[in-house]
C-alpha cells in the first residue's frame, strides 16, 4: 500500500464520462487512503443527490464537512454555501457580508458573472487543500469527485480564464493561486476513469488532451472500470455461436457465453485502444456482477485497486 | 401494444430526453430514419459533440444547416426510403447570435450586444444556454420549414430536467425583475457605471467591485443596457416554444438504460411532463440484458451441460462450468434490470421499446435501421 503513489498528492481530481463509475472509484480511493493512515476529504460538486457518503454507508453530509468513516470526511460543495464562505473570508465580518451578499441586486449580479459560481466552488475545494491546522495540513489528501467531462473542464478552466481576463484585484489574486495549485504536478493530479467501451474511450482520449493541453494539469492515472473477464478463447467463442441455437439448457447457456465473449472481446479492443492512445499508468478494474451499489461493492473496488494500483511513471 | 414508432406516427416534433450515455442520439437517429423509410421528410437535430451521429449517417461533418443524407449512402446500407432523411448539428453560439439579431431594433444595437464580452461568455458557457438554444432552434425549424417530422436529440445535461428549466433560468437571468426595477432609472440615464454607486449605497457597489473588478461591472451594465427593450421579444418567443412543446403534435420520447440513475431521471422527467401536460409519446430502454432463461425454472448446473456439450463435440472439459456460471451471472443481471425497470414501466402508460444491448455499437445506417426495427 505504501507504493500507492496516486494518493501521495495533496489533490486528486477524478473525472470521466457520465456513468463510468467516477464516484465509486472516488469512494474506493478514499477507503484506501484512510487505511494507509491518511486524513481524507472527498468533495462532490453541487450534486443534486449526494452519492459518496451513502456509498460508504454514511448519511449525506450536505454542504458541511462531515466524517463518514474514521478518517474519511465528505462534503457537497454548493454555489450558495461556497459563495457565503468566500464572502465571509474576504469581508471578514458577518454583518458586512449580510449587508452586501444578501442584497438582492448583488445576488443577481453574482449570478450574472459567468464562471463565478464555478470559481467559488473550486475555490472552496482548493482552500481545503491548502488549509493548515496546528502547523500541519488539515487534509493529507483531498479527492475531488469532479463532474463529467465537459462540465469538469469548464470548472477547472475558470481560474486560468479569470487570470486572462480579470484585471489585478482580489479575484485575480485568488485565481492566480488556484491556478498555480492546479498545474503543480507535485501537489495535484487528475485520475481519468473510463469504461472499456467505444464512447467512453473516445471521450477519455479527448479529455486527456484537454487536461494536459488546455488546463496544463498532470494526468496521474487511467482507471478502466468494469472490465469483463476473458472467459472464452476465440475458438470457443466461435463454437458458442454455433451452439447458441441448440435446445435448452445448452442453447441459452451458450448464448449467454457468446454474448459474454463478444463483450469481453470488444472491451479488450477498447482497452488496447485507450492504452495505445494514452500511455498512462493504468489500472483495470473487473466488472462486478452487482445490482446494488453500496459499501460492499466499494470494498471490492478498493480491493481491486489495491491489488493492481496504477504504477507511477510511464510503463 | 403500439410501438414507439407508431406512437410518433401523426406527430411533427419528437424530443428525445434522458440521462447522459443512454443512447439518446442513436434513438433519435433511428426514429428519424424509420419515418423517412416509411415516407416523409424528416430532420434529426443533435448537438452531440462527438460527431457520432454524422458518422453513423455517413456524413463527413454536420453543421448548423441541414444536410440531406444521400440516397446512395442509404442504398449502400440496403435501405430504400420513400421519404427523405436530413440531419444537422446545432451550433449554440450561432443560434444565440441569430436570436439577438432577430430581436435587436437596429444593427448598431445588435453589434453592441454581439461585441459585449459578457454576452460572448454567456452564449458559449452559461449553464442552460445549450438547452435554451436547442429549443429555440427546434421552434424555428418547426415553423419555418416543411418537415413532416423533426427529431431533437437533447444536450447531454447533468440532469435531464435541466432541459425544461433552462429557458426559464436564462430568461430570469436576462430579465430579472428586481434588477430591472432597480436599474431602470440608471439604465434610462445611460450612465450605468456611475449610477450603480447609488444602488443600495456606494458601499455595496464598491464591495462588489472588489470581488469582480470594475471591468466586469461595466460589461454587465453595457450588456443590460444593450438588452433593454429586447427582453419582451425573448419572453414572448419562449412562451411560443413552450406552447409548441405542449401541443399534441409534439411527443417526448424518454430514453433510459437499466442503470438506476437513468431510470430515476426518466421517472422524474415523466412526472414533470405529466404535471405540465406535455405529451409523452414513448419510452425507449436501451442496453437491456436479454432474458435467456425462464425465471421459474432452476438454472442448469455444469453437469447438465456436460452431456449436450460432449454430444456437440465441444472440447474443453471445464466449458460446462464456465457456461453455467456465465448464464447464472447473465440472468442475475437480467433479473435485476427488470426489477429496477418495473416501476418505470408501470408508471408510463405510453408505448415502450426494450432494446437489448446491441452486440457492438451502432456505427452506420444499417445499424440504425436494425435499431429502428426494435422501436
Amino acid at each position: 500500500m505504501a507504493s500507492f503513489g496516486l494518493l501521495d498528492r495533496r489533490l486528486l481530481v477524478v473525472t470521466g464520462k457520465g456513468g463510468v463509475g467516477k464516484t465509486t472509484v472516488c469512494a474506493a480511493l478514499a477507503l484506501l487512503a484512510a487505511r494507509a493512515g491518511k486524513r481524507v476529504l472527498v468533495c462532490e460538486v453541487n450534486a443534486t443527490r449526494e452519492r459518496v457518503a451513502p456509498l460508504l454507508g454514511a448519511p449525506a453530509s450536505g454542504p458541511f464537512v462531515r466524517e463518514a468513516l474514521p478518517g474519511i470526511f465528505t462534503t457537497n460543495v454548493t454555489p450558495h454555501e461556497a459563495m457565503r464562505e468566500y464572502g465571509l473570508m474576504v469581508l471578514k465580518f458577518r454583518t458586512i457580508y449580510e449587508a452586501v451578499f444578501e442584497n438582492r441586486l448583488v445576488r443577481y449580479f453574482l449570478r450574472m458573472v459567468p464562471g463565478l459560481a464555478e470559481l467559488v466552488m473550486l475555490g472552496k475545494v482548493l482552500h481545503e487543500v491548502r488549509a493548515e491546522e496546528g502547523g500541519r495540513p488539515r487534509w493529507d489528501l483531498v479527492l475531488l469527485d469532479a463532474p463529467a467531462t465537459g462540465h469538469a473542464v469548464q470548472l477547472l478552466r475558470v481560474p486560468s480564464a479569470l487570470v486572462d481576463t480579470v484585471p489585478a484585484g482580489p479575484l485575480r489574486h485568488d485565481a492566480e493561486w488556484m491556478q498555480a495549485l492546479l498545474v503543480d504536478p507535485a501537489r495535484t493530479g487528475v485520475a481519468l476513469v473510463t469504461l472499456p467501451e467505444e464512447m467512453p474511450v473516445n471521450e477519455v482520449i479527448e479529455l486527456d488532451g484537454l487536461v494536459r493541453g488546455e488546463l496544463g494539469m498532470a494526468v496521474a492515472a487511467l482507471v478502466v472500470n468494469a472490465m469483463p473477464p476473458a472467459r472464452f478463447d476465440a475458438g470457443e467463442a466461435a463454437e458458442l455461436a454455433r451452439l447458441a441455437a441448440a435446445p435448452p439448457p445448452l442453447g441459452p447457456a451458450a448464448e449467454a457465453g457468446r454474448i459474454q465473449a463478444l463483450r469481453a472481446e470488444a472491451a479488450g479492443r477498447y482497452l488496447v485502444r485507450a492504452r495505445a492512445a494514452l500511455d498512462l499508468p493504468t489500472t483495470v478494474l473487473p466488472l462486478l456482477p452487482v445490482a446494488e451499489w453500496g459499501p460492499a461493492a466499494v470494498e471490492e473496488i478498493a480491493a481491486a485497486l489495491a491489488a493492481a494500483p496504477p504504477a507511477e511513471g510511464r510503463p | 401494444m403500439t410501438t414507439v414508432r407508431e406512437s410518433l406516427g401523426g406527430r411533427r416534433v419528437a424530443v428525445c430526453v434522458g440521462a447522459g450515455g443512454v443512447g439518446k442520439t442513436t434513438a433519435a437517429a433511428a426514429l428519424a430514419l424509420s419515418r423517412a423509410l416509411e415516407g416523409g421528410k424528416v430532420l434529426v437535430c443533435t448537438i452531440d459533440p462527438a460527431r457520432r451521429l454524422a458518422n453513423a449517417l455517413g456524413l463527413a461533418t454536420l453543421g448548423n444547416v441541414e444536410s440531406r443524407v444521400p440516397e446512395h449512402k442509404l442504398a449502400e446500407a440496403g435501405l430504400r426510403p420513400r421519404g427523405e432523411l436530413w440531419a444537422m448539428m446545432l451550433d449554440v453560439k450561432r443560434t444565440w447570435d441569430d436570436l439577438v439579431a432577430r430581436h435587436a431594433p437596429d444593427p448598431a444595437r445588435r453589434d453592441r450586444i454581439l461585441r459585449n464580452r459578457l454576452y460572448q461568455q454567456m452564449s458559449a458557457a452559461l449553464a442552460g444556454s445549450q438547452e435554451y438554444m436547442a429549443m429555440e432552434k427546434l421552434y424555428e425549424l418547426s415553423t419555418d420549414r416543411d418537415y413532416d417530422l423533426i427529431v431533437l436529440d437533447t444536450p447531454p445535461t447533468a440532469h435531464a430536467l435541466d432541459f425544461l428549466d433552462a429557458p426559464d433560468r436564462i430568461l430570469d437571468f436576462l430579465g430579472n425583475e428586481t434588477a430591472r426595477a432597480l436599474l431602470a432609472p440608471a439604465l434610462g440615464a445611460g450612465r450605468f457605471g456611475l449610477r450603480l454607486a447609488q444602488l443600495g449605497g456606494g458601499y455595496v457597489a464598491k464591495t462588489l467591485a472588489r470581488f469582480t473588478g470594475q471591468q466586469v461591472l461595466s460589461d454587465l451594465g453595457d450588456f443590460l443596457q444593450g438588452f433593454q427593450g429586447m427582453y419582451d421579444g425573448f419572453k414572448e418567443r419562449a412562451g411560443e416554444v413552450r406552447a409548441m412543446l405542449a401541443r399534441p403534435e409534439t411527443g417526448f420520447v424518454l430514453v433510459a438504460s437499466p442503470a438506476a440513475a437513468a431510470i430515476e431521471e426518466a421517472l422524474a422527467f415523466h412526472e414533470r411532463l405529466h404535471a405540465e401536460s406535455m405529451p409523452v409519446a414513448g419510452l425507449v430502454v436501451n442496453r437491456l440484458t436479454p432474458d435467456l432463461w425462464p425465471a421459474a425454472t432452476p438454472l442448469p448446473r455444469a453437469a447438465e451441460l456436460a452431456a449436450p456439450l460432449a454430444a456437440a463435440a465441444a472440447s474443453a472439459p471445464d466449458l460446462g462450468a464456465r457456461l453455467a456460471a456465465t448464464l447464472a451471472e447473465h440472468q442475475a443481471m437480467a433479473a435485476a434490470e427488470r426489477r429496477s425497470l418495473a416501476g418505470l414501466l408501470a408508471r408510463i402508460g405510453a408505448a415502450h421499446a426494450l432494446v437489448p444491448r446491441l452486440e457492438g455499437d451502432v456505427h452506420d445506417l444499417a445499424g440504425l435501421a436494425r435499431m429502428a426495427d426494435r422501436l
